[in-house]
């Protein structure tokens, strides 16, 4: 979109707050500080992506979700991307750079975690609590599920009430229909998908068009990414965006605080912005790559990490994904690709089953004639190719759905990102290093419920099943990499996201979970923004400073 | 845009691959080597030297041999003709409908809950099944 139309103040040489990256955390951020009257400016590696440029609606779009909308990084190659290193990783991360960031490609399933999620040492004596509450962050979940315009159906029997939704739910669909048979045989919890994309136009937002092409970006502009449902206000309201900012440090003081950030524009010129405070909001991987780079004499091992912390304790939520083909027409290229049903019956944890914690079920459709049919070398050309390659598309084409399941992953820190040592960016910044194994348990649970899934499909009518257990390409949700606590030895950032060792730093996204849940967690993300931006702005004439 | 020689091998590849049968049109007669193998590179412009390079590494051998060897060899190049030729088929607007696939079109989103509302009832009525947040 352009905002060419916005007369904008000159930017300010040292900035109330500055917010590094205008994705969903960072978003919050600006429009919560700016309405506030702060102010604000945003450094944002990416630029916008109009909804024109989305292939959705047009023929290229299954040829080109393979590599100019692959949600990896390491395919799509971008200019505004910057490679991870994944040679030591089960997964592969995926991300967006953009404004917006990754709500411009997320699935926009849109999910509260529960209440045990907040309690997990408290409830199943494994990992840690949150230092705050379900109850807590309910306020926030319900003004940002306002501020999304949320679809849902109120009454979900897996949630305490927690009030309606802004819109009506969106369709389930044929194939919706059919997962709901199978469970309701099977006596099991489902219920119609909240998504955060608009049943009806609100805002500037349209009417969703039931493309199934979500996670290559709303060709019609009904998805709730935050370019759309921010940026316009804050943009409004004053706050000053700089795109094509790529952050190589947070800059300190002799004391140690922060004083803003050095970058590099688009031109390759290395910028610096002073700020009285420094917001991070770069993913759960960009935040510690960022914290590591942002080494000092007051900040030997990386800012903010006496604690030893940053980087370590990646979450990744693998994910399993059991397809079920049916011999009725479903219509299962239709979207919102989106989440048509979902399924918390084995969420809570169970100790009989031999696992801690659980997973949330979702229907996702299956798209179009060539899929994600990618990667065919190796194997034998007649399973995919000859007879069998119309064989197998008339088979699946219309007449398949996904029960995806979102494993919850435990903290554990040998799971870490760490600068590479060899490989830089574009702009000869080190890149992050993942090394990430999933663990026992999660392979425990992951056998669990994709034996159940299989049930389900079965018990809806399934005449054949596949089982994919882990997903290489499965890591949307980055998390817990500068984790939150009270106590500054075993936390970086405490409950409102400010750093332990550097009072005017914030951590708000995903890298402050405390533990993954097992739903997909933007709003999560989003919520907890809210509420620490919020204490920054109700506490600010205490705020300690740098200048 | 591919040359007659590259045309010719390439044809051989693609019915290989995408033969008639099951009631559908091999490649050549959905017009994949003279007319969709070229829109099908404009969008993936990132294959184009894959694709080429298979071509080229078949020329004159047996289609089938030709492709096992390059599956077996260059799985680049083997992946690259694969997913141009399946992405090249599909962009023809005869083959979708063949499929009963209308492409994605836009289908505005109405409101079907009272279409489950009575099998929804019964999740209701077996009750919560969340874990409550307890005093710490």
């Amino acid at each position: 979109m352009s905002n060419a139309h916005l007369i904008q103040k000159p930017r300010p040489e040292t900035a109330d707050v500055l917010v590094i990256g205008a994705g969903a955390s960072g978003s919050v951020a600006v429009r919560e500080l700016v309405q506030q009257g702060f102010s604000v400016v945003c450094l944002e590696q990416g630029d916008w992506t109009p909804a024109t440029e989305f292939t959705g609606d047009k023929p290229e779009w299954e040829l080109s979700r393979q590599k100019q909308w692959h949600p990896n990084p390491n395919v799509r190659q971008n200019p505004s991307d910057y490679s991870v290193n994944t040679d030591d990783s089960d997964v592969n991360p995926l991300m967006f750079n953009a404004v917006g960031g990754s709500t411009i490609l997320y699935a926009a399933h849109w999910c509260r975690a529960l209440p045990s999620d907040f309690q997990v040492r408290t409830q199943d004596g494994v990992a840690d609590d949150w230092p705050f509450s379900y109850e807590d962050l309910l306020p926030f979940y319900q003004e940002i599920e306002r501020d999304m315009a949320v679809s849902g159906l109120a009454g979900n029997t897996a949630y305490p009430d927690g009030g309606g939704y802004p819109l009506p739910p969106l369709p389930i669909g044929k194939y919706g229909h059919k997962a709901a048979s199978g469970m309701d045989k099977l006596g099991w919890h489902w219920w119609p998908g909240n998504n955060s994309i608009a049943s009806k136009a609100v805002g500037h937002r349209a009417q969703c068009l039931r493309y199934g092409a979500c996670l290559t970006g709303c060709p019609a502009g009904a998805k709730a990414s935050t370019d759309l449902t921010h940026w316009p206000y804050a943009l409004e309201l004053g706050a000053h965006l700089v795109t094509g900012a790529r952050v190589s440090e947070v800059t300190v003081n002799a004391e140690g605080l922060a004083t803003g950030a050095n970058y590099v524009d688009r031109e390759g010129n290395e910028q610096h912005q002073k700020a009285k405070v420094v917001v991070l909001a770069g993913n759960g991987i960009g935040t510690p790559r960022l914290l590591l780079l942002s080494k000092s004499s007051a900040h030997p091992d990386g800012l903010a990490n006496s604690s030893g912390l940053v980087g370590k304790r990646l979450m990744m939520h693998p994910y399993a994904a059991v397809v079920g083909t049916y011999e009725d027409e479903l219509e299962s290229w239709l979207g919102p690709a989106g989440q048509s049903i979902e399924s918390m019956e084995f969420y809570e944890t169970d100790a009989s089953r031999g696992f801690v914690r659980g997973a949330k079920w979702n229907v996702m459709p299956t798209g179009g004639p060539l899929g994600m049919r990618a990667g065919y070398g190796g194997r034998p050309i007649e399973e995919s190719f000859g007879v069998n390659f119309h064989r197998n598309v008339k088979t699946v084409l219309g007449k398949s759905f996904e029960w995806g399941i979102i494993a919850e992953d435990l903290p554990d820190e040998n799971n870490q990102i760490v600068l590479d040592s060899i490989n830089v960016d574009s702009d000869g910044i080190p890149i992050p290093e993942l090394h990430y194994k999933s663990s026992e348990n999660t392979s425990r649970l992951i056998d669990f419920h994709v034996d159940r899934a299989v049930e389900a499909h079965e018990a809806a009518g399934a005449t054949t099943i596949s089982v994919t257990k882990l997903m290489r390409d499965c890591g949307w949700h980055l998390l817990g990499t500068a984790r939150m606590g009270d106590d500054s030895s075993t936390s970086v950032v405490d409950q409102f996201g400010r750093a332990h060792d550097c009072p005017n730093l914030y951590v708000i996204d995903g890298s402050v979970f405390v533990t993954s849940s097992g739903v997909n967690p933007t709003a999560t993300i989003m919520a907890n923004a809210l509420r620490s931006m919020r204490h920054l702005a109700e506490t600010h004439t205490d705020q300690k400073t740098a200048n | 845009m591919l040359n007659p020689v590259q045309i010719e091998t390439y044809s051989a590849l693609a019915n290989e691959l995408i033969p008639a049968a099951e009631g559908m049109p091999s490649a050549s007669e959905a017009d994949v080597p003279t007319t969709w193998i070229n829109t099908a590179l404009g969008y993936r412009p990132d294959l184009v030297e894959a694709f080429l390079r298979s071509i080229d590494s078949c020329r004159g051998e047996v289609p089938a041999r030709a492709l096992e060897n390059l599956n077996a060899n260059d799985t680049e190049a083997f992946d690259a003709l694969g997913v141009l030729t399946s992405g090249a088929y599909f962009l023809n607007p005869g083959v979708k409908e063949l499929l009963g696939y209308p492409g994605q079109l836009p289908v505005p989103a109405h409101d079907d809950t009272e279409t489950y509302l009575e099998i929804l009832e019964r999740v209701v009525d077996r009750g919560p099944i969340y874990r409550a947040s307890v005093s710490t």
